[in-house]
């Protein structure tokens, strides 16, 4: 049983993934708590009979709000139109209800770590829709996104976003793609402690993510490195 | 406080908004493809609320996959009760089959019917059980399945109280309590939210007593509440995050108080939250004065309003998901990444415009034909234009790509025809088109009835070039390369030569080559490029182009060659072309 409390390849096992991500939802609830907490979705294996000692799952945070302000007009649906005639004749107008002012455009994100088997890293997608439910664009996302950090990582070339299904809610994410991130978490750890190319189980997502959160905008706060 | 003769302010309620999730949307579709067919009759389904969590945006009436009635089951586990921001709503679900039923749906009974089943309930002390219910909704939907689009509208229906319900003060709940009752409240609330049994319970009694104990009770210990408190409040989880107005739940739950309790005076808590806990400063306290009803019977179901404006308009909403649903645009977008992951690291100066634009004209359908289309569209070029003469025989499956068993059955295929077909089947966003015609060759004597059949074919193949960027010269014979060779050189396209002998192959370009011209040899440039050109085909043989087909042995006579020629010469040419293109001068 694979016991060990270090990694030194920049990978991570299924159980250490499901431990790393224990203590990165802790530490995240204990530091950072302008933020809602992450939480464990497990997955329901059910072609396996034997049951699993670690269940296998990903971490979720969802629905954070960021607001954007009101820039383009969506060019109005001329069809939809149509159904309102009926509508006026009959409901008489109710002073009961307020009428909203227009204010700025809610933007929802999800985001969503997950472990990828082939890799053997986390990799986080991510997706952000309006109040409507309606997808939002990369171009979007990328407005509402601090740009400094983004800029900065992605002419790094570590990380490159690309657009892929889910591997469990099959629709399309975007995914910061992992294939860089055994390497950038061996320099990591060589830089942190003298002996080689260690890196501790437990900090292993708080590092991951502490790079990988600037490019979505998600800023830890250094305690939670200790 | 002076007392002034002041007209009643009517209690406005802000209206609830719906949020539908693009997994529902997906959900569903599965649900009317495998499952509902043409079946339009109406379905329960769940919606999810919660107390508004951000001070400055209002929660949502949400629909989510799990909203639906599933019963596969999912890689994920389904949501139980007890989840603290996904408290359920039950709703129902009329959707059409054509936009026209969906215009012509009879809206304002659907809202009398189900604004009939909030006050039955009310009335039959059903709401007092199970308080979800007096948040019921209504959706209509139209979901296009062939364009990927959704049209739906929502209704929360909400009983008309006649005359409107007067507000007397309103007040964040921060500054009607004092700050020890403020303290007991928010423990609390958070006791409750925290409890897997209450947290989703979304209308309830806040009681204080004298010494400042705050507790929370069921809507149905109301009898038993009675007594034993300074202060008793109606509270409810509101979705709106405005300072001066109480959500929409409130509507009916003043209709449910009004109506059990005959109270004239109601006090009710709106609670709200923030980072997942109670908000006393965004929460609000009030104090409304409901006119009690005079002669109304329990049968008699007051007016409803509450159909959801969109953009402040009475019209429906719409959403189109084509580009997360329609799986002839996922496939293009997989393709184009897996192009664009070449320019990451690897290429970064790949151009891929001018693959993707590029118009490729594939003369001979066969061995190479097959090889070069395939490699083409790994390279992501979609505009294919094949000219052959022939039809799938019942060798060539095995050796040529793109033909299957099927395509030699009966008298088999063209295979102009055939290829076309399987290339939109390998990737449905190809621009591919067929030509069955033979092309001229030399040594070919032609009876005087065939020829004019033959110059329009000389014409048609003359046009073909002329409206293609490159030609592959793929046919089975000498000869038939001639006239191509002299059409492309004329007109200045790029022509990629293929050829297969038993255990040989020959690639090579015609047109422009590297080194540029001597001034004295102008005069050979028609094409006006500057540059030497290249030999082509012919004119580095000694041999003329003349019939090579007949009297020869069979063997002679096909394309006898070693089967893994044909796919080494196939990429070759496309690789040779793709080098050209990528070149500055290509």
């Amino acid at each position: 049983m694979d016991s060990a409390r270090e990694v030194s390849d920049g990978r991570l096992t299924v159980e250490g993934f499901s431990v790393a991500s224990r203590a990165f939802a802790d530490k995240w609830k204990i530091h950072n708590q302008s933020f809602p907490p992450w939480s464990w979705v497990p997955l329901i294996n059910r072609t396996l009979l034997v049951s699993k000692k670690q269940e296998e799952g990903y971490l979720s945070l969802e629905k954070i709000i960021i607001l954007s302000s009101l820039e383009e007009e969506i060019p109005e649906d001329e069809s939809l139109n149509v159904a309102t005639d009926c509508l006026e004749k009959e409901e008489t107008v109710d002073h009961t209800i307020l009428v909203p002012t227009m204010e700025n455009e809610a933007h929802y994100y999800d985001f969503h770590i997950v472990y990828s088997a082939s890799y053997k890293v986390p990799v986080l997608y991510f997706r952000g829709y309006c109040s409507g439910g309606e997808p939002l664009a990369l171009d979007v996302i990328k407005k509402d996104v601090p740009s400094c950090s983004v800029s900065l990582l992605l002419e790094s070339k570590w990380t490159f976003i690309t657009q892929e299904e889910h591997p469990y809610l099959n629709r399309p994410w975007f995914k910061l793609h992992p294939c860089g991130t055994e390497d950038w978490i061996k320099l990591l750890s060589q830089s942190s402690s003298s002996s080689g190319c260690q890196m501790p189980i437990v900090l292993y997502l708080v590092s991951w993510f502490s790079v990988v959160g600037q490019v979505v905008g998600l800023r830890i706060p250094l305690e939670m490195l200790n | 406080m002076a007392e002034k003769e002041t007209p009643p302010i009517i209690l406005q309620f802000a209206p609830l908004n719906s949020s539908v999730d693009e997994g529902f949307w997906h959900s569903f579709s599965s649900l009317k493809l495998d499952k509902l067919g043409i079946d339009d009759s109406p379905i329960s389904i769940t919606g999810f609320s919660g107390p508004c969590s951000h001070p400055q945006v209002s929660n949502h009436l949400t629909l989510l996959s799990e909203s639906l009635p599933l019963e596969e089951e999912s890689l994920i586990g389904t949501t139980s009760h007890g989840n603290r921001n996904k408290c359920p709503v039950p709703g129902i679900l009329y959707n059409t089959n054509t936009v026209e039923s969906f215009n012509k749906l009879d809206k304002q009974s659907l809202l009398k019917a189900e604004a009939k089943k909030i006050w039955e309930d009310i009335q039959s002390g059903k709401a007092l059980e199970d308080s979800s219910v007096l948040s019921r909704f209504l959706v209509i939907s139209f979901a296009d399945l062939k364009k990927w689009s959704f049209r739906y509208w929502f209704a929360f229906p909400a009983l008309v109280l006649d005359p409107p319900v007067s507000l007397i003060e309103l007040k964040p709940a921060s500054e009607y309590f004092s700050s020890e009752e403020a303290e007991s409240v928010s423990a609390a609330c958070n006791d409750w939210r925290d409890s897997d049994l209450t947290t989703d319970v979304p209308f309830f009694l806040v009681s204080v007593s004298s010494d400042s104990k705050a507790s929370i009770r069921h809507l149905k210990d109301w009898e038993a509440c009675q007594g034993d408190h300074q202060k008793l409040l109606f509270g409810f989880y509101d979705p709106c995050h405005l300072p001066s107005n109480p959500g929409w739940p409130l509507r009916n739950y003043l209709a449910l108080i009004r109506s059990r309790w005959n109270l004239e005076t109601v006090w009710f808590f709106c609670y709200r939250e923030s980072r997942g806990f109670a908000d006393l400063n965004l929460s609000l306290v009030g104090q409304a004065s409901v006119t009690l009803s005079s002669g109304e019977s329990a049968e008699t179901v007051p007016n409803s309003v509450g159909w959801e404006l969109n953009k402040g308009k009475r019209v429906p909403r719409s959403i189109s998901l084509a580009n997360s649903m329609d799986p002839t645009r996922l496939a293009v977008s997989a393709v184009d990444l897996n192009l664009k992951l070449m320019r990451w690291r690897a290429l970064p100066s790949l151009n891929l415009n001018v693959l993707s634009s590029v118009k490729c004209l594939l003369l001979g359908a066969g061995t190479l034909g097959c090889q070069v289309a395939r490699t083409l569209m790994g390279w992501g070029i979609r505009n294919i234009t094949f000219v052959d003469y022939g039809k799938v025989a019942m060798s060539n499956p095995v050796r040529q790509s793109l033909y299957t068993f099927e395509d030699c059955v009966g008298r088999g295929e063209f295979k102009a025809v055939a290829a076309v077909k399987s290339l939109k089947q390998i990737f449905p966003a190809m621009e591919t088109s067929g030509v069955v015609m033979a092309i001229p060759m030399p040594g070919h004597p032609i009876s005087s009835q065939e020829e004019d059949s033959v110059l329009g074919d000389c014409k048609r193949l003359s046009d073909l070039i002329e409206s293609h960027d490159a030609v592959f010269l793929l046919t089975d014979t000498r000869e038939s390369r001639w006239l191509p060779s002299l059409l492309c050189a004329n007109a200045n396209k790029i022509a990629i030569n293929a050829a297969l002998g038993f255990d040989s192959y020959m690639v090579m370009r015609h047109g422009a080559g590297p080194t540029s011209l001597s001034d004295d040899m102008q005069n050979l440039d028609i094409n006006k490029t500057n540059t030497q050109r290249l030999g082509c085909y012919f004119c580095n043989d000694v041999v003329a182009p003349q019939d090579s087909m007949t009297d020869r042995t069979l063997d002679q006579q096909c394309t006898v060659t070693r089967p893994g020629l044909a796919p080494i010469a196939g990429a070759l040419a496309v690789e040779l072309l793709v080098g050209v293109l990528q070149h500055p001068h290509g």
